[in-house]
């Protein structure tokens, strides 16, 4: 009872003492979400996961902040780094004296190896695939890493970045918080993981020690509010300084006249997809498919969005990624969807099933797809559940239209492997996001990624497009940009163009005035 | 029917109680109302001014104005036209939902009051169990371990009925088998059957009809406020708690998406408890005359 009431008299204390400093210096954000899915970086895919990772951790290199080109890669926690002229080994200097968040010490060349091993170990890992082609991973002293390859592969970099798996983590951490590292991250970054309340909010603390110097702001407080006019409105009145916005044009335009208000339109694009499952009746017929393909009316799709948020895609693989082709898409012909649906013996209308999350706006989007396909006469049943659940369910090879939105490495390989190399199809072991159970392509995609020479390797990558789209494993829909939106008080310390991590990264020299 | 004439102690039919029903003119109002309201939902197809799925991107989020009344949703959907038929899934779920509750509970409850002892303790256990969940919380424990669909609902809203009934026909039941009539259908030999479902029902029946036509208010607002949490009808089928969802998502821009189906709600509310208050006004042996 003592202890209560010392402790609480503390708090109180701590609490006059810091709080108008702490309040000012704290940057509120919303997010569109019910809560964290998980803040591990080598599971974290979400996207209201990815943003928070990028400020707990760091990779050996990182995007320059505000920018998601492979040109702008700078160092990160290594210092240098030298490949030998093959390009099959690669040696990484680390920076000296950088610490982890609380009391796991030093990062070492033995943290390096660990993360990435963890990364490339499809039981530890989501993005296992990535890794297929590294040999082997040493510490060749405390602060020397060095890489070897199986083969040349597009860009290695692009595995040691601060993204997915080249997020470098605590080996002590790991292995003393066991399961509860997901929601316990421990990095280098910036910001360190502080509180957890479920469905409520992440709470972040300045790393007083960062490598790059302590960071300006003093906390920063992630609110999950998955209610958008709750968002808006919480964002209007003052609660949140930074807020993930609708993507709509009306929205965007709203805010824009906002007082105090910057609207921030980013890339890369979300690639929004419906990946339609040819191991279940009746999208084993490729007629069916097909028609599915000339039902959709991309250009409407981006009208509904908005121009300023949205775009017309080009292929299966987002616009703008290494590889990237203007893909032979289907043009919108409900005639031809109706005569295919005939000729596969389903003249009065099929029906197709799919798992779809309650979130509003990926509901929307799939209102829409179910109101064009109701055009040429396919009935799309929407099974909607809470958005854990249907990540959950598409996995579980459960949903014959799964409706998808990804970002991922814009390099060409990723996205083709993660979506439509058989390795990856659901309910398999090596499982990643092939919901469609696409085959076609394996051949080149596999080739690609060893092909030594660019200009074959994309020919590879153009060959690989162009038969996912003639098999109809995906009917892409339309690019979705990132829109964010926050108070002209806040300085991010660098500029915002592009946001790889789906949302800005917050640095050390983030203010909030 | 039968051979002995059952007394009758109180009757929906007696013009005495018509008349005291319809005084206050409440009754009458609610009825007119419910009428309207129903053939407004049956003729659906004829009545509203636009297909209620046809999204338009041209008209996305326009206020009301002559060519849409109500205006439009985020897709562009006509709002007038799907509050009319959105009142054909609340109706109709409603009305289907508070009938599966009457007949089940009702007979259950019969069951109980006629035969007491062991029967009647377990049924009156179960019950007071069912009760002991908020009713809304049941239809949301239901729904969501069932899945929503349109099947689900009516069955998940009619279980949460099911006790109520139960209740008010084993009070009555109990009452009722004491009387005179009773003990006369005995003295003729008639099976347990023949007195509970042909003389004892015929007269607890109008205390569950007004029962009833209070329930059918609750089953809607039951059915509204589980689609606006998401465990309704799937979309794009519209209903009345379904478009207050995705009104409110777009609130900031359009307050009329989810104005104009609550007022629908907040007017089949009103239609029916003026019903139920009438009729019970109406039944109300201490009512004045």
């Amino acid at each position: 009872m003592k202890k209560h009431i010392i402790a609480a008299a503390a708090a109180l204390a701590l609490l006059a003492s810091t709080a108008p400093g702490a309040y000012a210096q704290t940057l509120n954000i919303g997010m569109a979400a019910a809560d964290v899915g998980q803040l591990d970086p080598h599971r974290a895919t979400t996207t209201q996961d990815k943003p928070v990772v990028s400020w707990i951790f760091n990779g050996l290199v990182r995007f320059k902040p505000g920018s998601a080109s492979l040109e702008t890669l700078e160092p990160d926690l290594a210092e240098k780094w030298e490949s030998s002229p093959d390009k099959l080994t690669w040696t990484f200097t680390l920076r000296k004296g950088v610490k982890f968040h609380g009391d796991y010490g030093e990062m070492t060349s033995e943290d390096v190896v660990y993360s990435l091993k963890r990364a490339a170990d499809s039981k530890t890992s989501s993005f296992a695939a990535d890794y297929g082609a590294i040999d082997s991973i040493e510490a060749v002293d405390p602060s020397t890493v060095r890489i070897k390859l199986k083969q040349a592969i597009p860009s290695l970099l692009g595995l040691v970045t601060n993204y997915h798996g080249g997020n470098i983590v605590s080996k002590k951490a790991v292995e003393a918080l066991g399961a509860d590292f997901r929601l316990k991250p421990i990095g280098t970054g910036p910001f360190a993981f502080q509180e957890y309340k479920p469905n409520e909010s992440l709470t972040l603390v300045a790393n007083k020690s960062y490598f790059r110097g302590a960071p300006k702001l003093e906390k920063i407080v992630y609110r999950f509010i998955p209610a958008d006019s709750a968002r808006d409105l919480a964002f209007t009145s003052g609660e949140l300084d930074l807020v993930y916005g609708r993507q709509d044009q009306k929205w965007a335009e709203r805010f824009k006249k906002e007082k105090d208000v910057v609207v921030d339109v980013l890339r890369p694009a979300e690639l929004s997809v419906i990946h339609l499952n040819m191991a279940m009746k009746p999208l084993d017929d490729k007629r069916v498919r097909q028609a599915v393909a000339y039902a959709i009316n991309r250009a409407q799709m981006v009208q509904f969005k908005g121009e300023l948020v949205a775009e017309e895609p080009t292929s299966v693989v987002p616009n703008g990624y290494l590889g990237t082709v203007k893909a032979p898409l289907f043009p919108h012909d409900v005639a031809k969807a109706k005569a295919l649906l005939k000729e596969a013996g389903f003249e009065n209308g099929v029906q197709l099933k799919s798992v779809q999350t309650s979130l509003p706006t990926m509901l929307n989007s799939m209102q829409i797809v179910q109101n064009q396909l109701k055009q040429a006469g396919i009935d799309l049943q929407l099974e909607v559940v809470d958005h854990q659940t249907y990540h959950a369910n598409i996995r579980k090879d459960l949903s014959g239209v799964s409706y998808y939105s990804a970002a991922r490495f814009p390099v060409a390989d990723v996205y083709l492997t993660q979506f439509y190399s058989s390795k990856s199809i659901v309910g398999t072991p090596t499982a990643v996001t092939n919901f469609s159970h696409c085959t076609v392509a394996d051949k080149e995609i596999d080739a690609a990624r060893s092909e030594p020479d660019l200009a074959k390797q994309k020919e590879l990558w153009a060959e690989a497009q162009k038969k996912i789209v003639e098999e109809v494993c995906s009917v892409p829909l339309f690019e979705q940009l990132q829109v964010w939106a926050h108070k002209t008080n806040v300085n991010f310390g660098y500029e915002l163009k592009d946001a790889i991590h789906l949302g800005p990264v917050i640095t050390e020299a983030t203010t909030k005035k | 029917m039968s051979d002995v004439a059952a007394p009758a102690p109180v009757s929906l039919a007696a013009p005495s109680a018509w008349r005291r029903a319809t005084r206050s003119g409440g009754l009458a109002l609610g009825l007119v109302l419910v009428v309207v309201l129903i053939l407004v939902a049956a003729l659906a197809k004829w009545v509203a001014p636009y297909d209620p799925d046809a999204q338009d991107v041209m008209m996305v989020l326009e206020g009301p104005a002559s060519a849409h009344w109500f205006g439009t949703d985020a897709f562009g959907r006509d709002v007038l036209s799907r509050v009319i038929w959105g009142a054909r899934i609340s109706l109709f779920v409603g009305f289907v939902a508070t009938l599966a509750g009457v007949v089940f509970g009702t007979v259950v409850g019969v069951i109980s009051g006629y035969y007491g002892g062991k029967i009647d303790k377990a049924i009156t256990a179960a019950t007071d169990v069912l009760l002991s969940f908020p009713q809304l919380i049941m239809g949301l424990m239901l729904v969501a371990v069932l899945g929503p669909s349109l099947r689900n609902l009516i069955l998940a809203i009619a279980i949460t009925a099911i006790p109520a009934f139960i209740r008010v026909a084993r009070g009555s039941t109990l009452a009722m088998k004491e009387r005179d009539f009773v003990d006369a259908c005995r003295a003729l030999g008639y099976g347990d059957l023949r007195i509970m479902f042909l003389h004892i029902l015929p007269n607890i029946m109008d205390e569950v009809v007004v029962m009833a036509s209070l329930w059918l208010a609750t089953a809607i607002r039951t059915e509204s406020t589980l689609a606006f949490i998401g465990l309704g009808v799937p979309p794009p089928t519209a209903t009345w708690g379904g478009i207050v969802r995705e009104g409110f998502d777009n609130l900031l821009d359009g307050w009329w998406l989810s104005v104009f189906p609550s007022l629908a709600i907040l007017l089949v509310m009103i239609a029916l408890n003026l019903i139920g208050d009438g009729l019970r006004d109406a039944t109300d042996p201490r009512a004045p005359q």
